[in-house]
């Protein structure tokens, strides 16, 4: 990785080589819900960050749904110590 | 790196000390994937569910709204969360010094760009790139200033969290609907 220091280096920070960020922009292609279709290539980095923040927003929006549905099921339920145990039994 | 000690042996530990110093192997995105991590998150976010609910009824429970009451639930299954990645990743240190950081106005250390000619450094990564890669950096806690190979780390293991998040609450409220004796809707949204 001696390209590295030998290219110029912007504010005293390591270069990052194009290499890198394409491998680690397909690993996170890999992980994104769309990434069923062939040919990754062709699918610039710009358009996986886009899905990236999109996924991430859905997924917030997910977990906001569910905490508000979990707060309404607190407040009707009497999530008493028996009741608690008898819901982590039947998730283990 | 001057080894003191002609031994060999110690030369080699000095190459495994000198391994182990590197930058840790990236925290790994399988466990997120396992049954264990889910059951261990979903009892943490069980006893912290209860407290919540202790908190809401003893606290002025007519004043609680439906969104103060969701917004403590969902910062209680962050911060459950943030305490399942034992503190490996930036966003999970981020959440759990407190959300308040990430709202203050830090002052930036204004870097003026290098002016000059056109440096292949610069083309590497076109504007597109860096404006799509902030929005990135915001939507993840703790790293707005990441450069973008460890914010790209950050997000791929942030999802596979959020992603376990979401199958752990689903799994506790369709629980909570069973037990409390509400219809469990018609409907179990899971991103797989």
């Amino acid at each position: 990785m001696s390209s590295r220091r030998s290219r110029l280096r912007q504010s005293g920070s390591t270069r990052i080589t194009d290499e890198q960020i394409n491998e680690l922009i397909s690993k996170l292609q890999s992980v994104l819900p769309e990434a069923r279709r062939g040919g990754n290539d062709r699918v610039s980095a710009a358009k996986v960050l886009q899905e990236t923040c999109s996924h991430i927003r859905r997924l917030h929006r997910e977990v906001d749904d569910l905490s508000e549905r979990l707060s309404e099921l607190l407040d009707s339920a009497d999530l008493n110590s028996a009741q608690a145990a008898f819901i982590r039994s039947l998730l283990m | 790196m001057t080894i003191s000690n002609g031994d060999g042996d110690s030369a080699a530990k000095d190459g495994r000390r000198e391994r182990k110093r590197k930058r840790r192997a990236e925290p790994s995105l399988v466990k997120w994937k396992t049954e264990g991590e889910q059951k261990t998150y979903s009892s943490k976010l069980i006893e912290a569910l209860r407290r919540v609910r202790r908190s809401s009824a003893t606290g002025a429970a007519s004043a609680a709204t439906d969104h103060s009451r969701s917004r403590a639930v969902r910062e209680a299954a962050d911060r459950a969360l943030a305490a399942a990645a034992r503190g490996r990743t930036r966003w999970s240190r981020a959440i759990l010094c407190g959300r308040t950081l990430k709202r203050r106005v830090l002052p930036r250390a204004g870097r003026p760009k290098p002016v000059g000619p056109a440096r292949a450094a610069e083309r590497s990564k076109p504007p597109a790139l860096k404006t799509k890669a902030r929005v990135l950096g915001r939507l993840v806690p703790g790293c707005r200033k990441l450069p973008l190979p460890s914010l790209l780390e950050e997000v791929s293991d942030y999802i596979a969290a959020l992603e376990m998040q979401i199958r752990a609450m689903s799994v506790i409220a369709e629980a909570l609907s069973a037990v409390g004796g509400a219809p469990s809707p018609a409907q179990t949204e899971g991103p797989m």
